[in-house]
């Protein structure tokens, strides 16, 4: 493909830096994205159907524990075990075909990360140690982890390109950034003439969410944190290339090296179930000490269990976390939030959905106890210092 | 930067209840085997349209193609061998049950 070729299509795909692939990477990709679709759609909606039978003899029966229960009665069909094993392989086929796109064009990425004047700037350190939750298990099976680190962004560019194409486009496509737009207008929502200096974005991964508090707040000088330094510096690279200076820097959200009173805002994107309960404590305790007083607090997961009332759907949501790794998953999705931010010390909290939002200061503006479905709202929890 | 391989295979895979590992291989073998089939028809396809864009094919030439004497002749063998290749474990298989069962008998 010529430089030109090559350029355009690399701008065609929203930011230069993310990786471009070929033909046949391309087609692979789209079969990975079908398959995906597949296994969600016609192949799960048997199993949901089998499911309800199942519920419905279980029911009969007496079942003390719904989702238990239900799974050892789906654990004994051929189908559902075929399905899971089928889910699973979607996912390790992502990472593969993904991985082997990134490291052809590993040399124009790494060109292209090597900015000349960067307005902001990444801290990575050799000695940092990632918590146990990101060691003990591959977080969505991406080979190597969060915290991979040869020295170089690889793993970053791994990590846009998948989360892109594992988001199935319901993410906003390949900037995958509708949490981070979602979040920012939960804070409109809140405070509609709120001018924040100083963000933070905690487990910022390769800034998806970032990227958008710095849109919405541009006189803000903006920070976000993860413990992967590949992915670090390719969301430093990242960043610049979309025209947002964010400065990046290697720490667990646990405890970071801040000031006291040092944020306006901080808030997090579906962090909570990549984490473990007791580091959920710990972040809400870290979040209420770095703000300033006033300050707001904002941390955006995927609707919690109990507000699902199906129990396939929470059954559903098990095996994701069993299967694809995600290490606090019932964790996170069954915390009762209020009580956790009242006792971190917030006031003022408010825990409910924000409707999905496009773009942060497009709206929409409402924010309500009803989820509105899974990607058409997000489960948010807000309070102030 | 330095770089080395990426890592490709994930940590913590758990095994699914109740499951043979290798109904789980056979299975990503033959998501390996359909994504690759994926590919080659998708690059068959880009082949036949570069082609007859460039004006060196006409549009359903392929379809109206009827392989001369010597090229079916090619082709059979390619099928047989391709037949031979893929099935050959439950040859085997049948073989080793025959063998088997002549043992017996005997």
């Amino acid at each position: 493909m010529s430089v030109q070729k090559l350029a355009e299509r690399r701008a065609d795909l929203c930011h230069p830096l993310i990786a471009v692939p070929s033909h046949d990477e391309l087609v692979e990709q789209l079969f990975v994205r079908d398959l995906k679709q597949f296994v969600n759609g016609p192949l799960e909606g048997v199993q949901a159907e089998l499911a309800d039978e199942e519920g419905r003899s279980l029911d009969k029966a007496g079942s003390n524990n719904g989702v238990a229960d239900l799974r050892a009665r789906m654990s004994q069909h051929q189908s559902f075990r075929t399905w899971l094993a089928l889910k699973r392989e979607s996912q390790r086929q992502l990472w593969a075909t993904v991985g082997d796109s990134v490291e052809r064009q590993a040399p124009q990425l790494e060109a292209l990360a090597e900015i000349a004047a960067p307005r902001g700037s990444v801290r990575t350190s050799e000695s940092f140690v990632p918590p146990d939750y990101i060691l003990r298990g591959d977080i969505h099976l991406m080979p190597g982890g969060n915290a991979h680190d040869d020295g170089s962004l690889m793993q970053g560019a791994v990590m846009d390109r998948g989360g892109a194409v594992f988001m199935l486009g319901r993410n906003g496509g390949m900037l995958n950034d509708l949490r981070g737009q979602t979040a920012m207008a939960h804070v409109l929502t809140r405070r509609p003439d709120f001018t924040p200096e100083r963000i933070l974005d905690m487990g910022c991964g390769i800034g998806t969410s970032t990227v958008p508090s710095a849109q919405c707040f541009p006189d803000a000088e903006v920070h976000g944190i993860d413990v992967g330094a590949s992915i670090l510096r390719y969301a430093h690279a990242r960043a610049e290339h979309l025209g947002a200076p964010v400065h990046f820097s290697q720490q667990s959200a646990e405890r970071t090296d801040f000031s006291d009173a040092s944020f306006d805002l901080v808030f997090s994107c579906v962090l909570f179930h990549e984490t473990s309960q007791a580091a959920m404590f710990n972040i809400l305790a870290e979040s209420r000490r770095l703000l300033r007083p006033g300050g707001l607090a904002v941390h955006l997961e995927v609707p919690l269990l109990h507000d699902n009332s199906d129990t396939w759907v929470e059954l559903n949501g098990e095996l994701e976390a069993q299967y694809n790794n995600e290490p606090n998953w019932r964790g996170a999705l069954t915390a009762d939030y209020m009580k956790m931010m009242v006792a971190a010390g917030f006031g003022d909290v408010m825990t409910g959905y924000q409707p999905t939002s496009p773009a942060a200061r497009q709206g929409p503006f409402r924010f309500g106890a009803e989820s509105e479905g899974v990607f058409r709202s997000w489960f948010v929890a807000s309070g102030t210092a | 930067m330095i770089r080395q391989s990426l890592p490709r295979t994930p940590n913590r895979l758990e095994a699914i209840e109740n499951s043979r590992a290798l109904d789980e291989q056979f299975l990503a073998m033959i998501v390996g085997l359909t994504s690759e089939v994926t590919v080659l028809r998708a690059r068959l396809d880009a082949c036949e349209r570069l082609l007859i864009s460039a004006g060196a094919l006409e549009r359903g030439a392929i379809d109206q193609f009827d392989p001369p004497g010597d090229a079916q002749v090619e082709r059979d063998a390619q099928r047989q061998r391709i037949l031979a290749k893929v099935f050959r474990p439950l040859r085997e298989a049948a073989q080793g049950d025959l063998a088997t069962k002549r043992g017996e008998s005997a």
